[in-house]
Formats: structure tokens, C-alpha cells, sequence
């Protein structure tokens, strides 16, 4: 389990996100229950579980998504490069500038592709100039896989980009802020095969520099892209570890019966 | 495994493979017994039937391999099914060569007996040795059955026994054709048939290896296999 390099008292530096205890509650339904969990630098973790099982939920705790819901409450405590991200003098739009979101539907902006990318750097004050955005805006693109694809078309609207396309400029709007954790919500459901291996192609990638963490309800697809896996069900961290120990020999019943696609 | 899979489909194919592997397992046992009692008595019908048999085991092998990797491809088993598939197919090569093996003695039987002395020491070593081997097998493709993981362990451990009759035998057919080069011939037979029962021996205990990963997920260690032959998992 991640949670052992903590224990072990090793070098924790490779964690980037501790969640300790972490509940939530929908009003009355407790959707998430003492889940303790490292993300680590420059990996990619993949949270799978049957549908309502609370990975996107708890997902969206790792970047406040969860403050946008008024029924929803967090308790327990969530660490991003050890500080405190429900602590009072954090800015929820701060946090989510450091740690991007990716989500299941592609949601370019009604903007231009150029707009797409440079609309956070410009609103968190990120650059200087005119000069500096367009370097931050081609090399985001470039990031994204993007660029070769748009560069003579940076004025046109980004819905007017395929499915594929719209998705990987998301991911490029993404990583504009300069984030440490990128959060991707089943980011290929809506995708094609191609585009899909785009994606997970560009998440390998993008790896490097962040940490990604992927709800994916492709079996298939967490093998091939994550490093990490964690298994959730009913609310509740069942497993994580390694991903290749995950699919050749889950410690637990519950994960093993998922992964295999039986009744459990 | 108990709990059934949501797509039936694919316990239908797991069953299948494993079905398949049960009847070449019964094949190959049929085999070992039958090529030994060949030799015992000069029986040379039943020595056919083990190079007949040998046909259709090498066919099941192909059967298995081409069902597997069908399952592999179309419906990406993981955990325990990926196992499951894997193991299936490295004990129908472990089978398929024990096999090969069986058909080996069966064809040797007539040499032993028409180039002279059937050498009464190591003959009876070699029957004590295929006991040993039968049982081993039989053992093993029940464990696997019953995935009984203790079972297939007591059976890795009895390849010890094998390898020392083996180790007498060798020494004692060596003094024989020292003495004698006229008895080199039937030695030699001898020796080969003496070497392929000990090579079940080591493919049975290869199969119990594949069963260890099968049951535990881990990839067999000897030094873990001893102690849990010897006192349980935490023993």
C-alpha cells in the first residue's frame, strides 16, 4: 500500500497528496469513509470501483471540487506538498490552478483555441506579456499533443475541434497554470480508440512533470496507463498498491471480484 | 474460484481450458503407467498404445494453447482468471513433455529385453521410482483440482526421493557395463528409460511451482516452498 511509505517513516518526498480520514457526506449519505491514501510525484494513479462507489467523489476532494456542492461536507485531512488544502487561508481557486482537472465530457471554452489556454495564465497573473502568453500557449499545446494539429487555426473556436482534439486541449488548458497534479475524470470515456490512445499516450508523457490521477472505468485502461492503483468500493479504499500486484494478485476479495468481472 | 463470472461466455471458456487440461492430465498418467508396465512385461501392444495416446495428447496440448491465447485476447483476464490461463497453459507443455517422455520407455521396452539381462537391482530401483513418479503426477493434477495448495507442496518435496533412486540407479547400471560391455546396450536403454522418469519427476515439480503461483499470486521461491512444506504459511 502507498500509505506504507509513510509508515516506514521513509523519505516522503515522493508523496505529493496525503489524504488522511477523509469523509464525506452528501446530507445524510456518507459517501466516503476514512480513506487514507499518498499520491506520489511523477506517477500515475488510477482509481477504479463500480459506478457510485465514491472514486469521483473523492477525487474532487483533491482539488475542493466538492466545495461547489452545498450538501456535500469534507472531514479529515488532505495535504498537497504538506499543507493543508482545507485550511482557511486557502484560496479554492488558488488550489485548482495547482491542481488541474480534466473531466469525462471534453469542455472547451466557447472561446478560441488561443483563448482556451491562455485564459488561466492570464487571470492568475502569470504573464507579463503578449510575447510570453503566445510561448506559454504553444508550448502548452505542444504539451498537449495538440499543437502541429492547430497552429494555423489558433483563432478558431475550440468546440470546432473533434471530440479528441477538444479533450487534449483541455488537458492543455489544464497544465497552462503550471499544476503539480493533474485530475482526470474518466477523461476518454466520450473518445474513439485513436483518441483515446492519444490520451493515454499523452498521460504517460505528461507524467514526467505531474502527478495524474485517473478515474477511468476501463480496466483495460488503468493497467495500460497507471503506475498505481486504488479500488474503491462502496465508499471505502479497498486496496491500493502497485498496479501490476492489483491485476495479477489483489490482496482483497472485493478488488478481485471487480477486476474479474464477477458478481461480488 | 466460486463466484461466477457476469459474462457466462467466459466461465464457459475457462471451464473449457480446464477441462481440457484435466483429460490430457488423465491421458498422460494413463501413459507413465502404461509405458512401465510395458517394460515390466514386455508387453508390446501396451507400449503401442502409449505412442498412440501420445497423438492426441500433443493435440489437446494445441487445444489448450489456442483457447488460452483466444482468452487472452478477446477477454483480457487479470488476477486470479490471468492466472488461471497462464498456468493452464505451462502445465499442458510440463504434461505435453512427460508425455514425450512415456512414449520414449514405450519404444525402448523391446531393447531392454532383446539385448539380454534385464539387471534385477536397478530394474526394481526403477519400479520403486516410477511409483514415486506416478503418484507425484496424480498427486499434482489433484491439487490442481482441488487447488490445494499444501498437496501440490508434499509433492515438490518428494522430487527429492526421485533424484536419489535415480542417483543408484545410475551408479549401480554404470558398475554393470564396467564389468561388462555386452550389457552396455540394455544399460543404456535402461539409463534412458531410468532419466525420462526422473524428467517427470522434475516437470511434476514444475507444475507444482505453476500451481503455487496459480494458488498465491507470488512467483515460487524455493526457500518459501521449504518452509511452508514444513510448517504452514507463518510457521
Amino acid at each position: 500500500m502507498a500509505t506504507k511509505t509513510a509508515q516506514n517513516g521513509k523519505e516522503d518526498l515522493d508523496i505529493k497528496i496525503r489524504s488522511r480520514k477523509v469523509n464525506v457526506y452528501y446530507g445524510d449519505t456518507h459517501a466516503i469513509k476514512d480513506v487514507d491514501i499518498d499520491i506520489e510525484a511523477n506517477t500515475v494513479t488510477a482509481f477504479i470501483g463500480p459506478s457510485g462507489c465514491g472514486k469521483s467523489t473523492f477525487l474532487r476532494c483533491l482539488n475542493r471540487m466538492n466545495d461547489t456542492i452545498d450538501v456535500a461536507r469534507v472531514t479529515g485531512e488532505i495535504l498537497l506538498d504538506e499543507h493543508d488544502i482545507y485550511a482557511r487561508d486557502v484560496d479554492p481557486v488558488q488550489l485548482r490552478a495547482q491542481v488541474g482537472m480534466v473531466f469525462q465530457k471534453p469542455n472547451p471554452f466557447p472561446k478560441s483555441i488561443y483563448d482556451n489556454i491562455a485564459y488561466g495564465p492570464r487571470i492568475h497573473g502569470l504573464v507579463a506579456n503578449k510575447s510570453e502568453l503566445d510561448e506559454i500557449v504553444e508550448s502548452c499545446l505542444r504539451r498537449a499533443a495538440l499543437w502541429d494539429e492547430v497552429k494555423d487555426r489558433l483563432d478558431e473556436p475550440g468546440t470546432s475541434l473533434s471530440g479528441g482534439q477538444q479533450q487534449r486541449l483541455c488537458i492543455g488548458r489544464a497544465i497552462a497554470t503550471a499544476p503539480h497534479v493533474l485530475l482526470m475524470d474518466e477523461p476518454c470515456s466520450a473518445l474513439d480508440p485513436i483518441a483515446t490512445a492519444q490520451i493515454e499516450e499523452l498521460i504517460d508523457e505528461l507524467r514526467q512533470d505531474y502527478s495524474v490521477v485517473i478515474v477511468t472505468h476501463s480496466m483495460q485502461q488503468a493497467g495500460r496507463v497507471s503506475q498505481k492503483t486504488a479500488f474503491f468500493h462502496l465508499g471505502n479504499l479497498v486496496e491500493a498498491g502497485s498496479t501490476e500486484k492489483i491485476f495479477t494478485s489483489p490482496e482483497d476479495e472485493r478488488t478481485q471480484n471487480y477486476i474479474t468481472g464477477r458478481i461480488g | 474460484m466460486d463466484v461466477a463470472h457476469i459474462v457466462s461466455k467466459f466461465d464457459e471458456e475457462l471451464n473449457k481450458i480446464e477441462a481440457l487440461l484435466l483429460e490430457m492430465g488423465g491421458l498422460v498418467e494413463s501413459q507413465i503407467r502404461n509405458s512401465i508396465e510395458a517394460v515390466r512385461t514386455r508387453d508390446e501392444a501396451l507400449a503401442q498404445i502409449v505412442m498412440e495416446t501420445d497423438i492426441r495428447v500433443n493435440e489437446l496440448e494445441r487445444e489448450i494453447d489456442d483457447l488460452t491465447v483466444r482468452v487472452l485476447a478477446l477477454r483480457q483476464p487479470v488476477a486470479s482468471d490471468l492466472r488461471a490461463a497462464l498456468c493452464a497453459m505451462k502445465v499442458a507443455g510440463n504434461l505435453e513433455r512427460i508425455g514425450d517422455y512415456a512414449k520414449g520407455m514405450a519404444r525402448r521396452m523391446d531393447d531392454i529385453y532383446t539385448h539380454g539381462r534385464t539387471f534385477d537391482g536397478p530394474f526394481a530401483a526403477l519400479l520403486r521410482m516410477s511409483d514415486i513418479v506416478q503418484g507425484m503426477l496424480t498427486d499434482v493434477l489433484d491439487a490442481y483440482v482441488s487447488r490445494d495448495l499444501e498437496k501440490s507442496q508434499i509433492v515438490w518435496r518428494r522430487d527429492d526421493d526421485v533424484d536419489t533412486i535415480y542417483t543408484s540407479i545410475f551408479r549401480e547400471i554404470l558398475t554393470y557395463m564396467m564389468e561388462n560391455p555386452t550389457h552396455i546396450t540394455a544399460g543404456m536403454h535402461l539409463l534412458f528409460i531410468a532419466k525420462n522418469l526422473e524428467r517427470t519427476g522434475d516437470h511434476v515439480t514444475n507444475m507444482s511451482e505453476q500451481l503455487y503461483f496459480l494458488l498465491t499470486g507470488d512467483k515460487f521461491d524455493e526457500s518459501t516452498m521449504n518452509i511452508i512444506a514444513f510448517g504452514g504459511r507463518d510457521g
